[in-house]
């Protein structure tokens, strides 16, 4: 399966139209169409907007007009939010005019007596000729083209694309996720999925060469065949994160036989993973710092499996050390070269250069952190190690006032980072414990490090889960590069 | 859909059964080169003698019935019988139970009992989000108890069969821990790719049987048996 032309036509027009229509804002009140068309104008949206109202004049202080066959320019992308049972006809009128609309409405098949309304739209749809997003969702986000559903959104463009089932936890994933320093191709939330379905879209952001990482929020039940065959067929081409909610319900009628009753829902979505490379998370902040690794990190053609843990804070590397571990990863002493490079250095009292390498605040700030560096190099020019995490407690590092460690342990990061050959992943933990004197410093730093390509997690145990996330994507590249195509 | 399947399935609707009987089903794993007991069936006690001409002792009896469903549950299998004579007594037994038990229709199977080895489940199910999949687990406690099995979306390829193999807790078990020799994981991930592949039994059945349990495979060091198989046809799991 691949994308056809007629999709990624459509799909263009819904990441970036050059002319919208709102259908459903209202010349007297504030609803759903007006709030889209005071975002898109707060957002920066270059292209037209042209209100569909039956009778005003004006909305939101622009000319509206009767239908979108009225329209002076031909419709990429139309918001739709009126009534349910309008939909169908609306949308008939909509050939020829509209290339993909979104549908905002509910009243369909998520409510009682509402599936015969939803084979209506599919049916007006596939008449009219016009690929239907929804119903019963929010609507789409794109930075580029400065679309967006709701308000507080980066204008940033960045490579994560994102479907999402769900409209309210669109919000959440655009929000958190940018506040954790995710940056988007695209997020598009697509409710009932009636008509375009997700692996559609998947296709659509394999394809997009803006996209690097793809991300699904998926629910109910239906499509897990098409995105089996979609991501089989993409050979593990990008990562893909998947978060299904209802992977607990059992769901299965009366089996007849065992294997009948050991299927659970559950049992198809880890095969699915197992067997197209895609990661699949049971939360949402897993799923967000899963996103993070793969935007900031490149995927090894040989999975990561050693391990260097970094940082100030003898309990948080043995914790820190068992994350790993348990993630599969091994933290284990360096090779005797790499050690007596590190023994040389002659590191300030209280140091341990063995695998975890603990420096102790008091040991770093001898040399204002610049230690680190050393450090790195050596283990960057050794090679044998795939993940380099840094893990900085920051309530005893900016204790240190006079001078900026912090600072400094970012810069030998980031200039490991840059110079490193081996493909190394270099991770930053930055734990706080919460005080807003902590919490500010750490957003600035947070947001320095990500813009720079390095991932930034709160605590080691989540950086291990999202560099796991990574391997997994990485042992299934490279299974296959083993195995010559599945 | 191979000529054997259609015609399998095929008798067993329209004689309004919900399941392949054994025979039937064993049939259908030979016809996809899954090996199974060299075996004969029988209508009735007459033909067990000339029956045995053929089979090699020790030898196992089953009755087939559309009426029993778990055959260990009604005592209607006997394992390890080594001689004609002990093959009629066990026939008399059984025969007795499903007597007293009402049930009239019936004919028996007799098998070469297969030599011991470590017992493996493959099961297959039509999932109704993802379609035909299949399992794998080690027999008895493994699966019953600890659900210790694995899971692939068909069709499937040799690497995702061995795979499966490897991500059960059991694994060591394949590879003769404690003791044991290893089995051939070679012969096992055979008939999984047999069963799950491109061309796999339950890949191409997947409109007629919802549901399959091979329980057990006897694997050994040179190769592995179906000794037990249940298919259940598409509709009767309906509704």
């Amino acid at each position: 399966m691949t994308l056809s032309a007629a999709n990624a036509g459509a799909f263009n027009a819904l990441f970036s139209p050059s002319a919208i229509a709102v259908v459903g804002a209202s010349a007297t009140s504030v609803s759903g169409g007006n709030r889209f068309i005071r975002h898109l104008k707060a957002f920066g949206y270059g292209g037209s907007i042209f209100p569909i109202h039956p009778s005003a004049n004006e909305i939101e202080g622009m000319p509206a007009f009767p239908s979108v066959s009225a329209t002076p320019a031909l419709i990429d992308y139309a918001y739709v939010a009126v009534a349910a049972q309008q939909i169908p006809a609306l949308l008939r009128s909509f050939a020829g005019r509209v290339r993909i609309a979104q549908v905002m409405s509910s009243g369909f098949s998520e409510s009682s007596g509402g599936h015969e309304l939803e084979r209506e739209l599919v049916h007006a749809a596939q008449e009219a000729k016009v690929r239907v997003i929804g119903p019963n969702c929010l609507g789409v986000y794109s930075p580029r083209a400065r679309v967006t559903f709701t308000e507080r959104t980066t204008d940033e463009p960045g490579s994560v694309g994102v479907v999402c089932q769900s409209g309210g936890l669109g919000v959440d994933i655009i929000r958190r996720g940018q506040n954790l320093g995710l940056r988007f191709s695209g997020l598009v939330t697509v409710g009932n999925c009636a008509d375009v379905r997700p692996h559609e879209l998947l296709e659509y952001f394999l394809e997009s060469s803006e996209t690097k990482v793809i991300g699904l929020y998926l629910e109910g039940a239906g499509d897990g065949r098409h995105l089996f065959e979609a991501l089989r067929a993409a050979k593990g081409k990008k990562p893909v994160v998947i978060l299904k909610g209802g992977r607990t319900g059992q769901g299965r009628r009366a089996a007849a036989s065992h294997t009948g009753a050991l299927a659970g829902s559950d049992n198809g979505w880890k095969a699915l993973a197992a067997q197209t490379g895609a990661v699949l998370v049971d939360e949402l902040d897993a799923f967000l710092d899963a996103l993070l690794a793969f935007q900031c990190l490149q995927p090894r053609s040989t999975a990561a499996r050693r391990a260097v843990l970094f940082g100030n804070g003898g309990g948080a590397s043995v914790l820190g050390t068992d994350a790993l571990a348990r993630a599969n990863f091994d933290v284990a002493p360096f090779e005797p070269g790499v050690a007596a490079k590190l023994q040389a250095l002659k590191l300030p009292a209280g140091s341990s250069v063995l695998n975890p390498i603990d420096l102790p605040a008091g040991a770093l700030q001898q040399d204002e952190g610049k230690a680190a560096e050393t450090i790195f190099d050596a283990i960057s020019d050794d090679g044998g190690t795939d993940v380099l995490v840094m893990h900085v407690n920051m309530t005893v590092v900016l204790s240190f006032r006079h001078v900026d460690m912090l600072g400094n342990l970012m810069n030998a990061v980031l200039r490991v980072k840059a110079r490193n050959r081996s493909g190394m992943h270099v991770v930053l933990v930055l734990r706080s414990d919460g005080d807003p004197d902590i919490e500010g410093p750490k957003r600035e730093y947070r947001d320095r490090a990500v813009a720079a390509g390095l991932p930034v997690f709160d605590e080691l145990s989540t950086a291990a889960n999202a560099l796991a996330c990574v391997r997994h994507f990485e042992i299934f590249r490279e299974r296959i590069a083993q195995t010559g195509p599945i | 859909m191979s000529a054997e399947l259609k015609a399998a399935v095929r008798i067993a609707r329209t004689s309004g059964a919900s399941a392949l009987d054994e025979p039937a089903g064993k049939k259908l794993l030979a016809s996809y080169g899954i090996r199974v007991p060299a075996s004969h069936v029988a209508k009735s006690a007459a033909e067990i003698p000339s029956a045995l001409s053929t089979l090699k002792p020790p030898y196992v009896l089953k009755v087939v019935s559309p009426e029993v469903i778990h055959k260990s549950d009604f005592g209607a299998v006997k394992v390890g019988l080594k001689s004609l004579a002990e093959v009629e007594r066990a026939l008399a037994e059984i025969e007795a139970t499903l007597d007293a038990k009402g049930i009239g229709e019936r004919s028996w199977l007799i098998e070469e009992m297969a030599s011991p080895g470590l017992e493996v489940v493959v099961g297959g199910v039509v999932d109704p989000e993802f379609g035909p999949m299949i399992m794998t687990g080690l027999g008895g406690v493994f699966v019953e108890v600890m659900k210790d099995v694995s899971f692939r979306i068909c069709p499937i390829t040799r690497s995702d069969a061995a795979e499966m193999l490897s991500e059960l807790r059991g694994a060591p078990l394949l590879q003769g821990a404690r003791g044991r020799a290893p089995i051939s994981t070679d012969a096992l991930i055979d008939i999984l790719v047999k069963m799950g592949g491109e061309k796999g039994l339950l890949t191409e059945s997947a409109d007629e049987i919802v549901e399959i349990d091979i329980n057990p495979i006897i694997v050994t060091a040179e190769g592995a048996t179906a000794v037990d198989a249940r298919f259940i046809l598409q509709h009767s799991v309906e509704g």
